[in-house]
């Protein structure tokens, strides 16, 4: 147990090294939420231009920006996105934060599109032809009738989504970033010790993911309430 | 109609995929302008550039994660300096290039190479720290670490270690004396897996896709005088203690440097040369 104890010091105590993680911490749930802020405008933004054009042929220049948008996107491999946006796209630019915010953004925003759009054209055509008998336009039918019928659909795979956000901002070390995992890499770098670090990372993202759930399982059941 | 939809999904295709192109001739040469500026900037903001260790103190200094550079220069954190670690020496100086940082601390050998691959860079005179490199080995291995030694004893005594030095620094001696395993070598020892972090010319680097450099010729000249055959583990430079430390790795030959906290994990044998970390900055 001492052992143990003397682990945990060295890890964590000496040198003040639990700093580290905690300010990593802060780094990951910082690009996390506006990560997350500018997925979701940029992918509900995508999905509604997208499914316009499958049900009315509308937007057909847009709609073909966001394949090509989506295509790259979803075609490779977000750390090659992250190391493209840092030494190519800003190059002057020196506030990695911002690249990695905007890095993840652009990335979660092709998988949320996608995600949204499963969920609005899941919603029958009928609601769509009720909304526009009742003398909806079409704007007020997508934003009244059919947008919450959908997102209350997908809301399970949104909050999928938000996980695999959180837990790939974990690549921000490739780029300088101290996050929480590289927070626990530079302490194993200077302890030489794996367990500690590791598991301490570990458990905490175990921890954000955890609240994150529970959160969307109480907004979900707020949505709910309506159905009965 | 159906093709024309297709032909034309194609040639934007074809659009999409050189205007990439040319995006990415475009960027050095776009890119040089404010890359300039950036540094001018940061030259006359923080009173001046880094031309010696004293001037380090408030600056922004890159640093491979885990290497010595790294855990020296972090002394300097408590003096308001901003220590970025990058995964490979590579990653840090292309950020002090594109003025990202003010100064990155590095090996010597690997500065000078990166030094003489870009014209706006230079090593200052002024090193940052000298220091000894020798293989690391669990501490449960003590046999190891000493049939090590003795072969590295040999080695150094029959010049063979020179001679691969030499073979990779020095304008005059690169690739004049490669190593060549002596003939009808007995390898019933078994093997023996060197981990490594194959992204620090010349001691260990990827000349296609085999490691090679001083570490991996001495390696194999170690092998062959204990009769083990050589596998190469290339792996991020941090993992190699704990890739030793849990038996995935028999020894770690990464240009190591000796220090206190590394004596606590794991056993080092003789230092089989040293060096010096020095510090990059731009011209």
């Amino acid at each position: 147990m001492s052992d143990f104890q003397l682990k945990f010091y060295t890890n964590f105590i000496k040198e003040d090294r639990y700093l580290y993680l905690l300010k990593g911490l802060g780094n990951t749930l910082i690009i996390t939420l506006f990560a997350v802020i500018i997925g979701v405008v940029l992918g509900f933004l995508v999905a509604i231009i997208r499914s316009t054009y499958a049900k009315t042929g509308k937007l057909k220049l847009l709609n073909t920006l966001c394949g090509i948008y989506l295509t790259v996107i979803r075609g490779t491999p977000m750390m090659i996105q992250l190391m493209i946006m840092f030494y190519v796209v800003f190059v002057s630019s020196n506030n990695k934060i911002l690249v990695a915010v905007i890095a993840f953004g652009i990335n979660s925003g092709a998988y949320v599109a996608e995600i949204v759009r499963s969920g609005i054209m899941s919603i029958d055509q009928g609601q769509f032809e009720a909304g526009r008998s009742l003398g909806f336009s079409y704007p007020q039918t997508m934003w009244y009738i059919i947008m919450p019928q959908a997102f209350k659909n997908v809301l399970p795979a949104l909050a999928n989504e938000f996980i695999v956000l959180l837990k790939e901002t974990s690549i921000c070390g490739y780029i300088g970033l101290m996050d929480l995992t590289r927070g626990g890499d530079i302490i194993r770098s200077r302890t030489y010790e794996a367990f500690m670090p590791l598991i301490a990372v570990a458990i905490i993202y175990l921890i954000m993911v955890v609240g994150l759930t529970a959160l969307v399982g109480k907004l979900e059941r707020r949505l709910r309430a309506s159905e009965r | 109609m159906k093709n024309m939809k297709k032909v034309a999904a194609a040639v934007l295709a074809v659009c999409m995929a050189a205007s990439l192109t040319a995006c990415g001739s475009k960027a050095p040469a776009d890119t040089a302008a404010p890359a300039e500026t950036e540094a001018a900037e940061s030259t006359d903001g923080s009173a001046a550039a880094v031309a010696g260790v004293d001037d380090l103190p408030g600056k922004t200094i890159g640093v491979q994660l885990g290497t010595t550079g790294d855990i020296y220069a972090s002394d300097y954190e408590a003096e308001g300096s901003t220590i970025e670690r990058y995964n490979k020496g590579a990653d840090a100086v292309q950020a002090l290039k594109q003025g990202k940082l003010d100064c990155v601390i590095i090996d010597n050998q690997p500065a000078q190479a990166f030094v003489e691959k870009n014209d706006d860079l230079k090593i200052l005179d002024e090193e940052f720290a000298v220091e000894d490199y020798a293989i690391c080995i669990s501490k449960d291995n003590k046999e190891l670490t000493e049939a090590i030694n003795g072969a590295l004893a040999e080695l150094k005594a029959e010049g063979i270690l020179d001679s691969i030095i030499a073979n990779y620094i020095g304008d005059d001696t690169k690739g004049q004396s490669p190593y060549v395993s002596p003939e009808g070598v007995d390898r019933s020892n078994g093997t023996l897996t060197m981990a490594t972090n194959a992204a620090f010319e010349p001691y260990e680097y990827y000349d296609g896709d085999k490691v090679v450099g001083i570490d991996a010729d001495m390696a194999q000249a170690v092998c062959d005088k204990l009769g083990y055959e050589l596998k190469i583990e290339d792996m991020e430079f941090d993992s190699i203690i704990n890739a030793v430390q849990s038996g995935k790795a028999d020894m770690g030959v990464a240009g190591m440097t000796v220090t206190e906290d590394r004596l606590t994990s794991v056993d080092f044998t003789e230092p089989y040369t040293t060096a010096k970390q020095v510090i990059i900055v731009r011209k």
